[in-house]
């Protein structure tokens, strides 16, 4: 094996093991609850604002092409349905995990790349503190609590923009709307042992997205060398590493889950 | 690397520097006569040999002894410097933290650089005394007179410190043959040991391991061969969470601070107390105040303040009350006083020694600042070309003929 692949084989070691130290600090003292809290709040509200702004005009223009086509088949009534399983089995979780990890993913490569720099990372080991579970559980257990709530949210509100535009533009009354979104996400209901397919897809997603994020972008950071030019590389690499592995999770994702719990 | 004795450090060899260095070659065995052997009386020390400071060459060379160091050598003719010269240099270290030293503001003949530290005090030997041995032998070449001076200087100065250079019991820091090398060495079969209260400043070019040193010490690094033993303990083989537990012994004082930017001054000072301590907040304000005044901060203006805000000289002196925050055993500064201006400078070092002078720590610095160096080292540990190639005190340092050194110190 030659040095290239062997330092490729070292990262993937290097990144599942930090991914595996993070989790497994989740439960192991001591806890940084300010810590957690704080980037909950960097992670999950501060996201709030460009999360909603997404999915409300990604559910109005999902309508409106929707409506435009099944038009053609008399089946505008069936808008309410299609807006609501595209946006929660795929683009409510996809959009929302691009979204934070272009904001948040980025913010952290760039904050812990520079704190490597600045030798704080080392300033955290030589107090006895260690860094992973200093840094980055926080903001692993963060992500992951904080996408799913924000791809509930993104979902609702591009529901509702679709909502909007088959009411103002193609005459479906709201009631009407919501009914086929209730039949399309709980048409056998929904109870503690029986959980509808969507909501299965629409959690299962964010939550791995979350944790991609999160672990991505944190072993970006702590990877950081070269001073500044190097923070500015670590940021893009984690964007773009984040994003492209949102998506091609996502089509895996979808097809375990199809194959586990059907369409 | 293991079928070295390593108890190198043990023992002997007067004068510091051999005892605990490179190689066992100059352990005595090729070392010539034992250094700073004070004669009687005058005060006066033999003349040591150089030998004995050298560790092995850039080249390679195990054997200490006979090695040449960078482009001088012990056996080449060393470059015969001035008179002035060597007894600034001498003087400069005279100054340095010894428990004689005059205060810095002293009045002028009561001690301070250029030598006159080595003026009338109680029990040193006057000018006299030094010049004696100069004196005795005018009809000798001015080479040979030169180093009779530099002899009686370093005597002298070796008198005033108090300095034995023996050591009893384990060292609080010893690095054990230590090499270590990435893509491609980094340091060589790099012994030296601190003992108790002692200043180890390692000095050297950029670029030749010192701070690599530091991180070895702290576990951030681990050996390839060889030991970092911390009070007698191979550190080189603990656990990650060993090693967190092993760093609460010490502080570091990162070269540009290193506060965390995000938290107040009271914030990074209180770190580690409130990682790793019972403390309630009255107690934790109670200590961060202290430790704030002791590096001559004014908690209630400062406190408050994020590291954003502070000039770089402020961000040093928290750093180092962050670094002393746990009343740790042993302290650690990678250029504390690079990037500042001479007063500030000369403020970090007032501050290194009083930390040495008053908490009785034992401290390593890596510095390229040679004034400083010479002020707050009781060893100075040379590191060229992935080597330790001299260790000795200031005073051996300054006396030092090897060209290598002599260039080093630029004329100090």
């Amino acid at each position: 094996m030659n040095a290239a692949a062997k330092g490729k084989v070292l990262r993937i070691q290097e990144y599942f093991g930090l991914a595996w130290k993070a989790l497994r600090f989740i439960f192991a003292r001591p806890f940084y609850a300010t810590d957690l809290v704080q980037q909950m709040d960097a992670i999950g509200v501060q996201s709030l604002g460009i999360v909603l702004l997404t999915g409300f005009f990604t559910g109005m223009v999902l309508a409106l092409q929707s409506a435009v086509q099944l038009q053609t088949f008399g089946a505008t009534m069936y808008i309410g349905r299609l807006v609501a399983a595209s946006m929660i089995r795929e683009l409510g979780p996809v959009l929302a995990g691009l979204m934070v990890a272009g904001r948040v993913g980025s913010g952290i490569a760039a904050q812990l790349g520079s704190m490597k720099v600045t030798e704080q990372i080392d300033a955290l080991n030589t107090l006895g503190t260690d860094p992973i579970k200093k840094l980055v559980t926080p903001r692993v257990l963060a992500a992951l609590v904080m996408l799913p709530v924000l791809t509930i949210i993104n979902n609702m509100v591009g529901i509702m923009g679709g909502m909007i535009i088959a009411s103002l533009m193609f005459g479906l009354p709201g009631g009407f709307y919501w009914r086929t979104v209730w039949e399309q996400i709980a048409a056998d209901g929904f109870t503690l042992t029986y959980i509808p397919n969507d909501f299965i897809q629409g959690l299962i997603k964010p939550f791995v997205f979350g944790g991609i994020i999160a672990i991505t972008s944190c072993y970006y950071g702590l990877g950081t060398t070269g001073g500044t030019e190097g923070v500015g590389l670590s940021t893009t690499r984690t964007v773009v590493a984040t994003s492209i592995t949102i998506l091609i999770m996502d089509y895996f994702l979808t097809q375990v889950l199809l194959s586990v719990v059907g369409s | 690397m293991s079928d070295r004795p390593r108890d190198a450090g043990s023992g002997a060899g007067g004068g510091a520097p051999r005892d605990s260095t490179t190689s066992d070659a100059s352990n005595g065995e090729h070392g010539g006569a034992p250094q700073d052997r004070v004669s009687e009386g005058t005060g006066i020390s033999a003349q040591p040999t150089e030998t004995g400071n050298l560790g092995p060459s850039p080249g390679g060379t195990d054997t200490a002894t006979g090695s040449t160091v960078g482009k001088g050598g012990v056996g080449s003719e060393p470059n015969p410097p001035s008179e002035e010269r060597s007894a600034g240099s001498a003087g400069g270290a005279g100054e340095s933290g010894g428990p004689a030293r005059p205060p810095r503001n002293a009045p002028p003949g009561s001690g301070g650089r250029r030598g006159k530290d080595v003026g009338p005090r109680a029990g040193a030997p006057t000018i006299a005394d030094v010049q004696a041995p100069f004196r005795r032998q005018e009809d000798q070449g001015p080479k040979q007179k030169i180093a009779e001076v530099r002899k009686a200087i370093r005597g002298a100065l070796s008198e005033d410190r108090g300095q034995t250079g023996e050591h009893e019991g384990v060292a609080v820091i010893e690095l054990d043959h230590v090499s270590l090398a990435f893509d491609e060495p980094i340091l060589q079969d790099v012994s030296f040991a601190a003992y108790e209260g002692e200043t180890i400043v390692v000095v050297g070019e950029s670029g030749t391991g010192k701070s690599t040193a530091l991180k070895l010490i702290l576990r951030l690094l681990v050996p390839d061969s060889g030991q970092v033993l911390i009070q007698g303990q191979d550190i080189s083989h603990l656990s990650f969470d060993e090693a967190l537990q092993v760093r609460q012994k010490m502080g570091m004082v990162f070269q540009g601070a290193a506060l965390f930017d995000s938290m107040t001054v009271f914030e990074n000072i209180a770190y580690p107390l409130r990682e790793h301590t019972d403390l309630n907040e009255d107690e934790i304000e109670a200590r961060v105040r202290e430790k704030l005044e002791f590096v001559d901060l004014e908690p209630d203006r400062v406190m408050e303040q994020l590291p954003a805000e502070l000039s770089g000289g402020m961000k040093k002196r928290v750093g180092i009350a962050r670094g002393m925050a746990n009343n740790p055993q042993i302290m650690l500064y990678d250029e504390p006083t690079s990037g500042l201006d001479p007063l500030t400078t000369g403020t970090i070092t007032r501050l290194i020694m009083k930390l040495q002078r008053e908490l009785d720590v034992t401290s390593v610095v890596v510095s390229h600042d040679i004034r400083s160096a010479f002020r707050m080292a009781t060893r100075i540990a040379l590191l060229a070309e992935k080597h330790i190639v001299f260790f000795g005190t200031p005073e051996e340092m300054a006396a030092s003929e090897n060209e290598y050194i002599r260039d080093f110190l630029g004329g100090f």
